[in-house]
């Protein structure tokens, strides 16, 4: 079970750093911070749309669940990386593009009726409180304006402005983590 | 007739008349600090502050790889040679035939065995990362990524262990109290009162001391600093 979920995740993280955008990164980086307001009503689902039907939900958490395990998966391979003595720039630049286009398709993973009220999930129920949406946009929406900014960062040689940004990232998944996120055990 | 003169250890006042040094101050200072970092380490862990668990951690690696060298040259309770006793003294203690200073034989058993469990312990988390990736042990890097997963389930398991130790080292001095004998005063203040003829504790040096500390930190920032062999760790 464990085995089949890291071949998946490897597969999905082999994928999407295949088809992950090589150039013009700054301008790609511009285009998703103009779209994300757009992306963070989609992501709450705040447009009012009828509950999700269960199947319908259940493909949602089931690619939440690969994303962010990909997510995190990547996140592992660039802190190797990166506190190594000498990093695999193609392994962090991979990574790194892996990383920016599920930032880019989370805008899709928090609909309302995905809660722990539907199926087993670490997203927390108060994601959808009234009063928690505009907060938790706002914290998906940071996640997503530091992924392509690190995806730049990693297109260059300058290894503490990669590390430095790689921080940023790591600290907007910990903001969204720390209020949103139940402590999961596989 | 000449005045009596107390020698050795013997009361010098009469408010203390009754109590002698048994425990020195670095291993009340260790058993104090490892239970407030054990604590702390559970409290920041469930509390989104692993970065403080890590550090926490990296305390708790001092104080065990000072009470180590402690157990060497510190005070004559404090080592291990008047402690570590084979299983023989353990039965005869168990049938009253024991007396001394320090941990009883049984006591001692109790201590290395809570000693060797957070060595396992402490040495675990530091080759863990946790499940998002965010935070990493300062030797995550030596291991490969499903081994610093793996470790840092054992780790989370492992502490149930370490509990399920610490309920016994509390049970333990439960019963003791319920028996007429007050152990946890003795750990605070360093004195308690022995049986007449008992050899009191030796202490050690505070150099000594002070030198075992330098060892530990140094050690402990050797690994967190990232000296070779152990590589580049950031803190997160």
């Amino acid at each position: 079970m464990r085995a089949a979920s890291f071949t998946f995740a490897a597969c999905a993280a082999l994928l999407c750093g295949c088809g992950g955008p090589q150039t013009s990164q700054a301008n790609n980086a511009q285009a998703n911070i103009s779209n994300d307001s757009r992306d963070v009503n989609q992501a709450t689902g705040s447009n009012m749309e009828a509950r999700l039907s269960l199947g319908d939900a259940a493909k949602v958490m089931h690619a939440r669940h690969e994303g962010m395990e990909t997510i995190g998966k990547n996140f592992k391979v660039l802190n190797r990386e990166l506190n190594g003595s000498s990093p695999d720039l193609a392994a962090v630049r991979a990574s790194a593009a892996t990383i920016n286009q599920l930032a880019h398709n989370a805008s899709s993973w928090f609909p309302e009726g995905t809660g722990p009220d539907v199926g087993k999930t670490g997203a927390k129920p108060d994601i959808w409180l009234p009063q928690n949406k505009a907060d938790f946009a706002t914290k998906l929406h940071n996640f997503q304006v530091a992924a392509p900014r690190f995806n730049a960062a990693v297109s260059g040689n300058d290894l503490n402005a990669t590390k430095a940004s790689f921080a940023e990232l790591a600290g907007t998944c910990k903001a969204c983590h720390d209020k949103y996120r139940t402590d999961m055990h596989h | 007739m000449p005045r009596q003169v107390p020698h050795g250890h013997a009361p010098l006042r009469p408010g203390d008349g009754l109590t002698q040094p048994v425990w020195d101050a670095p291993v009340r200072l260790v058993h104090w600090l490892l239970a407030g970092l054990i604590a702390f380490s559970w409290w920041s862990v469930h509390h989104h502050h692993t970065d403080w668990h890590i550090w926490s951690g990296c305390a708790i690696l001092t104080l065990l790889i000072f009470r180590l060298l402690w157990g060497f040259v510190g005070s004559s309770t404090a080592r291990f040679s008047t402690f570590v006793r084979g299983p023989k003294t353990v039965f005869a203690y168990l049938r009253g035939g024991w007396s001394g200073v320090g941990h009883t034989p049984l006591g001692a058993l109790s201590i290395i065995v809570i000693f060797l469990a957070l060595f396992v312990q402490v040495g675990l988390g530091l080759i863990s990362e946790d499940e998002d990736g965010i935070y990493t042990g300062p030797l995550s890097g030596l291991v490969s990524i499903n081994t610093s997963d793996t470790a840092r389930d054992v780790h989370e398991l492992w502490f149930n262990v370490v509990l399920g130790l610490i309920v016994l080292h509390v049970a333990a001095i439960v019963f003791y109290r319920v028996r007429g004998r007050k152990l946890t005063m003795p750990m605070i203040t360093g004195r308690a009162a022995l049986d007449p003829g008992t050899q009191p504790m030796r202490p050690g040096k505070w150099w000594a001391a002070l030198i075992c500390l330098a060892v530990a930190i140094g050690i402990v920032r050797w690994i967190v600093a990232g000296a070779p062999p152990f590589g580049h760790w950031t803190p997160s």
